[in-house]
């Protein structure tokens, strides 16, 4: 007897990718042989993987408890039987494939499929081939100033700041924005997630020759021979500018801790007030062009500061229960915000309007598709960006997990 | 002497007393920097309370540092805030960290644009105010926030400063890392002048970065990567340039470079990477560079052999 089974109802390997949030799957009996008459079989799935990959739980039906195996009824006539799985908080996969779904009948193994538990982790703690994998991916989107990265930094200049900053939508559109990077970079390797500095712990791990680069006196970036960032081209230029006012051994003085931003307060229009201090103050943490909004875009570690801002939002969010847009408390302003920061306004760039209360360009295009999930669409708005985990809608997932912030 | 000459001792003479005095200035607000690490920002006190310790001089400078940090998205709440903070910043009676911090959280402020739009004019006017002020730190912050926003009279001072070194405001390599925020044609005839007669090796660097786009300029980065009297670092720029500009010749070159028994190790292993991330299909047919890629993933220094790995990994797949 054989099985299929299909993570995110999917037989793509693209698709083959869970999170934190549950994901949809499905079984079904591809070979009955040797059935002898019985109308279904039972089969057991479980997640087999070594003690350091990633590792899932199933649960049937979209409700009730996540456990590490699951045994389903499935027809023998070729009927796809539905089920869940996600992620198991705290393994998240360290390579592409680490995770096999066996499926067995009895002790016979009648199918299995590999996948990975792609979660967005503390850039200080990934293991060599991780890092690896992520400049590298960073770099070809670059590909010397020549690729799809300049229409990232080209999203981020002065003349659209107004369309991202110092309003309630400071944060949807951040969310957009690295989301749409990251879908990028897993064109070029579906291994990749984006990872975060997470600025008020010290991350000594990031800041070297073979990761994001040490500066030297003057602010210039250096990198190992091995590096592929040494290739690094924006707005014609080679190399990166950051001169940091800290040992980058220990984290930048006066940022407010993780427990600090989230004790800012249980509303949104208290928690934003977050987007001075630690993001601001995250910035100008340094010289060079990470220190100025309209450079900003230039230093891929700009993409791990934001990165973190919007986990320390997911974990807000999570903390007080923040992911519904009808909930008061989940954003600040009805309609009385400017332009693309209102939960119904469509976000710039993905929406391609120019001119007016718009910049007059609108880099990139629309927002990249994902294989794993429907949401947001092609024209992100803001009030798609608060339910990423699909809390209120399993539709509403946008196809991210924190390491740190769990779906339940 | 020729003029060139001695334009070099007089901004290597510069460069001296700059670098001193950014130490003593690093230095002294390292130490500042603990003692405000000390007092994280307790997210508990008022912007006005905090606003009330950072402007008093009666505070000592870590308490108004610490107070500093916690005031960014109170800066632009009224004209007073911004006033009292620029004031800080423009008066060289203040201690030079209590300036900084001043400088940093008005910068920190600047992210949020629309609070910050209407005090930008007074922020921007007040920066061009500060560009001669005598600490070198200060006056190297404020270029780069001026340059980053492309600010015509900043870099006229900047390109005036590398054509006279008596006027200079920073040291050669600082003004032209601050010009390629914005690289124009006058950008690439000053950088062409430093590569040909360089005052020192980190200005030859920064000009070579501000040419990596010019087409014109690639016969210099071929000549440049195959020179191995000259700098890894200047090498390593070199290959990047001609492969971003010259891909094909770019190729050739690392060819050679890595069928040479006699080349640097760091320069095999940056010829390496930039045939494995951005390199054609056809690389992968070239038999002899292949064999030779093979045996140096099994030779003996560590970073070429993790680059062949990676190579081999791509072009034999």
């Amino acid at each position: 007897m054989d099985v299929e089974i299909q993570i995110n109802n999917s037989p793509q390997p693209v698709a083959r990718f869970v999170n934190w949030a549950p994901s949809a799957c499905r079984i079904r009996i591809t070979n009955p042989a040797g059935s002898q008459g019985q109308a279904t079989h039972n089969i057991r799935l479980r997640s087999v993987s070594a003690a350091s990959a990633g590792a899932v739980n199933f649960r049937q039906g979209s409700t009730g408890a996540f456990a590490t195996s699951l045994t389903l009824p499935v027809p023998i006539n070729g009927n796809w039987v539905k089920f869940q799985v996600a992620g198991r908080f705290g393994r998240p996969s360290v390579n592409l494939d680490d995770v096999k779904i066996e499926a067995r009948k009895g002790n016979a193994l009648v199918g299995s499929v590999t996948c990975t538990v792609r979660i967005r982790k503390n850039a200080n703690t990934l293991t060599p081939g991780e890092r690896d994998r992520f400049i590298s991916a960073f770099a070809q989107l670059n590909n010397q100033g020549a690729g799809r990265f300049a229409d990232f930094r080209d999203m981020h200049t002065n003349v659209s700041s107004p369309q991202a900053h110092g309003a309630p939508g400071f944060l949807p559109w951040h969310r957009a924005y690295l989301l749409d990077l990251e879908r990028e970079l897993q064109a070029i390797d579906p291994s990749v997630a984006l990872h975060y500095w997470r600025f008020d712990q010290a991350s000594p791990n990031i800041f070297t020759r073979d990761f994001l680069g040490v500066s030297d006196n003057v602010g210039a970036v250096e990198f190992s021979p091995n590096n592929p960032l040494q290739f690094w081209v924006t707005d014609g230029v080679q190399g990166i500018t950051r001169r940091p006012f800290f040992n980058t051994s220990s984290a930048p003085p006066g940022l407010l801790t993780e427990a600090q931003t989230i004790a800012l307060g249980a509303n949104y229009a208290a928690f934003r007030v977050m987007e001075g201090n630690p993001h601001g103050s995250a910035h100008v943490s340094f010289g060079g062009s990470i220190s100025s909004i309209g450079t900003a875009a230039r230093d891929p570690l700009f993409f791990l500061l934001h990165c973190n801002v919007d986990r320390l939002w997911a974990k807000w969010q999570k903390q007080n229960g923040r992911f519904d847009p009808t909930t008061a408390a989940s954003f600040s302003g009805s309609g009385s915000n400017p332009i693309g920061h209102n939960l119904p306004d469509t976000m710039w760039p993905w929406n391609g309007i120019t001119g007016g209360s718009r910049p007059p360009t609108a880099p990139g295009g629309t927002l990249a598709p994902s294989a794993t999930v429907s949401a947001p669409g092609l024209q992100p708005r803001v009030r798609q960006m608060l339910d990423y985990p699909g809390t209120v809608a399993a539709a509403n997932r946008l196809g991210f997990d924190y390491d740190d912030v769990p779906f339940v | 002497m020729t003029t060139r000459r001695k334009t070099a001792k007089k901004t290597k003479a510069a460069k001296k007393t700059t670098k001193k005095a950014t130490k003593k200035s690093t230095k002294k607000s390292t130490k500042s920097t603990k003692k405000a690490a000390k007092s994280r920002p307790s997210a508990r006190r008022s912007p006005r309370a905090a606003l009330a310790v950072a402007t008093s001089s009666k505070e000592s400078s870590p308490r108004r540092i610490a107070a500093l940090q916690e005031v960014p998205l109170a800066v632009c709440e009224n004209d007073e805030n911004l006033n009292s903070l620029l004031n800080i910043l423009r008066d060289r009676n203040e201690p030079i960290k209590v300036r900084l911090a001043a400088l940093q959280s008005i910068q920190a402020a600047s992210f949020s644009v629309i609070a910050f739009e209407s005090c930008r004019p007074d922020y921007l006017a007040a920066l061009r105010e500060v560009v001669d002020d005598p600490d070198p730190e200060l006056r190297q912050r404020v270029l780069g926030i001026l340059a980053r926003e492309n600010d015509s009279y900043v870099q006229q001072r900047l390109l005036d400063g590398l054509q006279n070194p008596a006027k200079a405001l920073v040291p050669p390599e600082k003004a032209l890392q601050l010009l390629s925020y914005d690289v124009h044609a006058e950008s690439y005839s000053v950088a062409r002048d430093i590569v040909d007669n360089p005052p020192n090796p980190d200005a030859k660097r920064e000009a070579l970065r501000i040419l990596a786009a010019d087409p014109n300029s690639a016969p210099v980065f071929e000549k440049l990567l195959t020179d191995k009297d000259e700098s890894r670092e200047v090498r390593q720029i070199s290959a990047a340039a001609l492969q971003a500009t010259k891909p094909r010749r770019f190729q050739e070159r690392a060819r050679q470079m890595l069928l040479d028994k006699d080349e640097y190790d760091d320069i095999q292993a940056t010829a390496l990477t930039a045939l494995t991330q951005f390199g054609d299909k056809e690389v992968g047919q070239d038999q002899e560079l292949m064999k030779q890629v093979d045996k140096l993933g099994k030779g003996k220094s560590a970073k070429v052999k993790k680059t062949a790995r990676r190579f081999l990994m791509r072009y034999k797949a």
